[in-house]
């Protein structure tokens, strides 16, 4: 068989280094070539991961069995010989990004496995790659400063589960400075500036919205072969909107990087929810980033742990001190109190305006007054039940005005009462000793100080003067918590106050009961988990617009925004994706027959949401751990995968 | 209401005497105790003339006798199991503790038992400190180690720690208004669930236990009624009643209550058309609440429609647009659209209940009689805090209400559900059970049979766990006393009570429940011994460490159980009152009554060998007595944790009964004893 002269570039060589040419045969293998090509460039090093690519027809040569021939190469086809693994700037859900090595000839399926893999991310099918939002063109200066964590040194374990060191995974654990990453990856990023919030893209419309899921890669082909070049930036993303199997206890990682996902697209207004709902977000991302600032460990000890073993050691004290007498013990048993002058106006009753001052005296879950300290022995004036009240505050601490407003239930209906403290010490303790006695929790509840000390932070906020902030970690501006649409209609003054009483709801949740209650409560808005699509509907004249959620299908009118029709993946009998023109069909029960073109992304863009969401419903009822790789891509590889 | 106060404070006052002296006959070891009890009793209510009491009748005062014995001894089962504890680390001689209860009493010497009743009744009394006091110390004088006296010390503490606590402990006395319009007094205390009370009252009325059975609220002055959720404690919404409330308890069927887990796609797929709504299949039903209830997150149905809200203060009602959302329920103010951000929060339900309004039309001129109220649960008055609103329909409210509950309670209600479902699975296939039984033809005296497992069944929940564990928690006593110390808490009920209505009750369950049933009756014989013994038994989870611990209680004492180990087996107790009530509170939750009796003949004593034989030849059909071999007594060890779906092969008949409770010596015991019968045969 005749020799010809075959010209491979090799990467490695560099960009202005001549191609190497071999003499082949038709017949003889790729592996062949890339041993000739080894021995010529004359450079001994590991070449294991080199693999050659075809320019021309944007594809891999990883079949080494396969002859010239076969594969269809002839002498003026443009080869490069390159490394299949290349760094890949990656950005996070949490918005900071990663300078990672990533496979670039595997399917993306496999890329993100990898990339889930090695940032200790469970479930990696719910993820994938997407092309950045352009950016508006910014000053080179801000690109610069763009920090990036290389972590393109990190060697990938060959483990199915990363063993964990340190309470991390052993690859990170070899270097501080990935220690850095591993933290910044585990643990939630603080507030944003809310003028970065408000510089970022958002999607204005539902046009808007369903173009951002045009930029999904393809799971079933390579990044080369989708363009992608080393070093270029992509994003990582939960896509499938449905989270199987969330541990706290193994997803440190996934857990964080789910929040934050969450907890952009509540700030970039990317999906829409109620101003009560607004406000107990900023509440919750409040209190995780005053957990992840103060105490970034508590990710390991559960709650209810600990809870158990200051009880023990708190029976040991007792138990420590029995040599007092039984008396003495139950003296001790007995719940602490507070004891204070304070100023009382109920709205009802007083026909004069104004606070009158009484003696009071707070234990258990009720307030009693009296006259004054002296008669503090006999009957109080009153006694107020706050079990179940409300105890909202009435502050303004530049006017030096700390007012607790109580709405206290009866049987005739709520009373309303004001209780005027003196000062930012005296509030505290009195509303937060209010606060827990309206969840039926005494003062020897183990939250009080804790309550204490986040009504002082939150009165912090409210110092007009910026100057004055001691404690910086908890000097938060409520701006950054909330959306810009919120951030517009409310000053600090108005949305602080709201905030904080969103915020005693969630007081007391550790860091990763806040994670997991700001995710669920952002999976019980309507709009939640909707990927949005703009289509043509066979027979119609119009775009419209389909939503694709984990369990069916929603056609929603572009002018009104409504939903015109749902249709739920388990009615649906099967899927056909035209590829010559296009068009998804899809058949339901009861000859329910529709079709489609897609607009705003490719119809395999579609095609594999479906697909993919049928794959990760069947996750639940099949128990083993291992991913069901090949059936993923017969549910959403299309064609070529056939 | 306010009469039952004082009603209870008297009776309270009574109880405590009653329980007194009723302290002395039950717990301490008194050989000749089943005989003497029964007198106890009706001695203990001959004296307690006091006419308040004289309201209440005989069975509300026995139902009450019996939940104050259950919380004494759960008190003092408490104590004992603390004591237990600490005991082996100083080596302790038991009888030298003045604070020695349970255990030591039963091996103590005779002026133990004396001085037990004192404590026992003292969780009511109304100071613990006296009690505290006694100084033991001269006792301990002749020990005189140091280690005792810390010993000593703890346990003083611990038990005013106890005492503390269960003096905190808020009791209620409740009437429960039942279906039929009777009604009956139970005592509540504030730690006992709704479902707790609902298992108290299934034991007491013998009804099919189904899952629609509910209590709820009703106030007659706002014409409001609630069923309560089964998670919440009784005791906090009876607590906001005032005191000249006519407000009742009813304890009812309502098939609203559970009806979003039955046909969830009512709810969440109302849009849909009434054809598809109707013709869900099964499976897509479960997928339906599978993927509401089962992930992350609850999913609430999204809720949206044009309801009638009744304008504070004035008697007009208007109309606005509402949508339900997990966070609350919202309106779409004029002029604005229905996207979130438009929306104008109506209400949250953190601090509300959601409760249907009865006949509205006519109270407050609302356009329908469908109406429902939110309001906080304290307040029982017209107030303008109380928010009504009035749906078009029937359909609507129901909507609308289960749509609240499941933002408002989450995933507690499908807690509920399952634990009812639990439940009413248990209950059916007892029934069921009882239904064979009646229907065994050699059974001489079929009534008494099935109320004795039918009580057995009832116990099943609470009361009976302190038996058993403190059989467990006990060093072995001497074997004459062993059907007394299991006795206490169990007897009120099935000495005196169990009256004709019960019975006529549960004759009718059975014929709807049955159907239902049958397929999990795993095998092809259902109303035999046998397939009741294949059975779980009834309540799985009561505690495993206590049944495991129990054989090996009931071994050493072959005599006795020997005395009516074969009454029980053939069923003709002659004097059934007094006898047939001992075994269902032991066997009932480790193991079925009836079977294993016989069946633990062959492990202690092989002379009873001949009484097994002939009932099996009675259910099998003629097939020979398979002997079970020693591998299928291991076979039912391992299938003990997972009790629920083993379906045991025939050839098994006999053991699976003595292989639910498990112990792992006792098991050995069972094979070797099958071996050696192989052997002799």
């Amino acid at each position: 068989m005749a020799a010809w002269d075959l010209s491979v570039a090799v990467e490695d060589l560099g960009a202005d280094a001549p191609p190497i040419t071999v003499s082949v045969t038709s017949d003889l293998h790729i592996g062949g070539v890339i041993l000739k090509l080894v021995e010529k460039s004359q450079v001994k090093r590991d070449w294991s991961d080199h693999a050659l690519w075809w320019e021309q027809k944007q594809q891999w040569l990883l079949r080494t069995a396969w002859t010239l021939e076969k594969c269809g190469i002839q002498a003026d086809a443009g080869l490069i010989f390159m490394p299949q693994h290349k760094p890949l700037r990656l950005g996070l859900p949490n918005g900071l990004n990663l300078r990672l090595r990533v496979c670039f000839s595997g399917t993306v399926f496999r890329t993100v496995l990898g990339i889930c893999k090695m940032l200790n991310i469970r479930r990696p099918e719910e993820l994938s790659l997407l092309r950045p939002v352009e950016e508006k063109k910014r000053k080179k200066v801000r690109d610069l400063s763009e920090e990036l964590y290389d972590l393109t040194e990190v060697p990938l374990t060959s483990v199915s589960r990363p063993c964990l060191y340190n309470g991390m995974p052993a690859h990170f654990a070899d270097s501080p400075k990935t220690e850095k990453v591993y933290k910044m990856l585990s643990v939630s990023q603080p507030a944003p500036a809310p003028e970065a919030i408000a510089k970022l893209y958002h999607p204005a419309s539902v046009v808007d919205k369903a173009h951002i899921h045009s930029r999904w890669l393809d799971s079933s082909r390579s990044l080369m072969e989708q363009g992608v070049q080393e070093n270029d930036r992509l994003w990582l993303r939960f896509k499938y909107y449905c989270f199987h199997d969330l541990e706290p206890k193994y997803d440190a990682v996934r857990l964080t990087q789910m929040y934050e996902q969450a907890r952009w697209a509540i700030l970039l207004e990317d999906i829409d929810c109620t101003e009560e709902e607004m406000l107990l977000f900023g509440a919750i991302q409040y209190h995780i980033n005053k957990l992840s600032l103060s105490e970034p460990q508590t990710m390991t000890s559960s709650p209810a742990m600990d809870d158990l073993d200051s009880a023990l050691q708190c029976l040991e004290v007792k138990l420590d001190g029995a040599n007092s007498s039984p008396q003495d013990m139950l003296e001790n048993l007995t719940a602490p109190e507070l004891n204070d002058y304070l100023k009382i106006f109920r709205p009802k009753r007083l026909t004069l305006k104004g606070y009158k001052q009484y003696w009071f005296k707070f234990k258990d879950a009720s307030i009693s007054y009296y006259k004054s300290k002296e008669e503090s022995l006999g009957e109080p004036i009153q006694q107020i039940n706050l079990k179940g009240c409300e105890a909202a505050p009435d502050v303004n601490v530049a006017g030096q005005k700390f007012c607790i407003k109580l709405l206290i239930p009866a049987p005739e209906g709520m009373n309303e009462v004001y209780l005027r403290c003196e000062n930012e010490e005296q509030y505290s303790s009195w509303m937060a000793a209010c606060r827990l006695a309206s969840k039926g929790k005494s003062l020897a509840d183990s939250s009080f100080q804790s309550e204490v000390q986040s009504i002082r932070s939150f009165l912090a906020m409210q110092q007009t003067n910026p100057n004055t902030h001691t404690d910086d970690s908890m000097s938060i501006n409520t701006h950054s918590l909330v959306s810009p649409r919120y951030s517009k209609k409310y000053k600090t003054k108005q949305l602080t106050p709201r905030i904080l009483e969103a915020y005693q709801n969630v007081a007391q949740l550790s860091l990763t009961d806040a994670l997991l209650r700001f995710l669920q409560i952002w999976q019980a808005l309507p709009d939640f988990g909707i990927s949005l699509v703009v289509v043509r509907f066979k027979g119609s004249r119009k775009d419209e617009v389909l939503g694709i959620t984990p369990n069916r299908l929603i056609r929603i009118d572009l002018g009104v925004g409504e939903v015109v029709k749902t249709w739920r993946y388990n009615n649906m009998r099967q899927w056909n994706v035209n590829w010559d023109i296009r068009q998804v069909a899809i058949e339901f029960d009861g000859n329910v027959n529709i079709a489609f073109s897609c607009v705003t992304a490719d119809c395999k863009i579609v095609h594999e949401f479906i697909g993919g969401y049928i794959f990760m419903s069947t996750r639940s009822r099949e128990q083993s751990d291992t991913l069901n790789e090949e059936l993923f891509h017969k549910l959403t590889g299309g064609h070529e995968a056939l | 209401m306010d009469d039952i106060d004082a009603m209870f404070s008297d009776l309270l006052g009574e109880m405590d005497l009653l329980t007194q002296s009723l302290g002395v006959e039950t717990l301490p070891p008194e050989p000749p105790s089943s005989s003497s009890k029964e007198m106890n009793f009706s001695m203990g209510f001959a004296d307690m003339n006091v006419e308040s009491l004289n309201e209440l009748e005989e069975n509300d005062l026995d139902a009450l006798m019996a939940d104050l014995m259950a919380d004494l001894n759960d008190t003092e089962e408490k104590l004992g199991g603390q004591k237990e504890a600490e005991a082996p680390h100083t080596d302790l001689p038991p009888a030298s503790h003045g604070f020695s209860f349970y255990p030591e009493s039963s091996l103590s010497t005779p002026t133990s038992p004396e001085r037990g009743p004192n404590t026992f009744s003292a969780p009511l009394a109304d100071s613990p400190a006296p009690i505290l006091s006694p100084p033991t110390l001269p006792q301990h004088a002749k020990l005189s180690m140091e280690e005792i006296e810390a010993q000593m010390k703890a346990d003083k503490i611990k038990l005013a720690l106890e005492k503390l606590k269960e003096a905190k402990v808020k009791k209620l006395v409740v009437k429960v208004v039942m279906h039929d319009g009777s009604s009956k007094t139970l005592m509540v205390d504030e730690r006992q669930t709704v479902r707790d009370v609902l298992d108290n009252l299934f034991e007491k009325t013998h009804c099919d236990c189904n899952v629609d059975w509910s209590l709820s609220e009703t106030n007659p002055e706002l014409q409001l009624e609630r069923g309560f959720e089964e998670h919440e404690n009784l005791v906090d919404p009876l607590s906001a009643w005032t005191r000249d409330s006519e407000n009742k308890v009813l304890f009812q069927e309502r098939p609203d209550k559970y009806e979003v887990f039955k046909n969830p796609q009512n709810f969440y797929l109302w849009k849909k058309d009434k054809k598809t709504i109707k013709d869900m299949k099964d499976r897509d039903k479960e997928l339906l609440v599978e993927e509401n209830f089962c992930g992350t997150s609850i999913i609430v149905p999204d809720l949206e429609g044009v309801l009638y809200l009744r304008e504070d203060g004035k008697k007009s009602w208007k109309q606005r647009l509402f949508l339900l959302r997990a966070s609350g329920i919202y309106y779409v103010p004029k002029g604005k659209s229905k996207t979130s951000r438009d929306l104008v929060c109506f209400v949250q339900f953190d601090n509300v209940n959601v409760y249907y309004g009865k006949e509205f039309k006519n109270k407050y001129k609302a356009p329908t009689d469908f109406c429902f109220v939110l309001k906080h649960p304290q307040i029982q008055k017209e107030s303008q805090y109380i928010k009504y609103l009035c749906c078009d329909d029937a359909w609507t409210m129901n909507l609308w209400v289960t749509g609240i509950r499941i933002a408002k309670y989450g995933k507690s209600l499908y807690e509920n559900y399952k634990t009812s479902m639990k439940k009413a699975a248990i209950t059916t296939a007892w029934t069921n059970r009882t239904a064979g039984t009646t229907s065994i033809p050699s059974t001489p005296s079929p009534t008494t049979k099935a109320k004795a497992s039918g009580q057995a069944n009832g116990h099943a929940p609470q009361p009976p766990a302190e038996p058993v564990a403190k059989v467990g928690n006990a060093p072995p006593p001497p074997p004459p006393m062993l059907p007394t110390q299991i006795l206490p808490p169990p007897p009120p009920d099935p000495v005196l009570p169990p009256p004709p209505p019960p019975l006529a009750n549960k004759k009718s369950p059975p014929a709807t429940s049955v159907p239902r049933q049958l397929p999990s009756l795993p095998t092809s014989f259902p109303p035999s011994p046998t397939s009741m013994a294949n059975l779980p038994p009834p309540p799985p989870s009561l505690s495993q460490d206590d049944s495991s611990e129990s054989p090996p209680d009931f071994l050493p004492p072959p005599p006795p159980t020997l005395g009516f180990g074969p009454g029980a087996g053939s069923l003709p107790p002659p004097p059934p009152v007094s006898f047939l009530p001992p075994p269902p509170p032991d066997p009932g939750f480790p193991l079925p009554p009836p079977p294993p009796d016989p069946a633990f003949c062959p492990v202690t004593n092989r002379d009873s060998l001949p009484a097994p034989p002939p009932r099996q030849s009675n259910i099998g059909a003629g097939a020979p007595p398979p002997p079970p071999p020693p591998p299928s007594a291991s076979a039912g060890l391992q299938s003990t944790p997972s009790v629920r779906r083993t379906g045991p092969p025939p050839p098994k008949r006999t053991t699976p009964p003595l292989a639910a409770p498990g112990g792992g010596d006792f098991m050995s015991e069972l094979a070797k004893a099958m071996a050696k019968k192989r052997g002799n045969q």
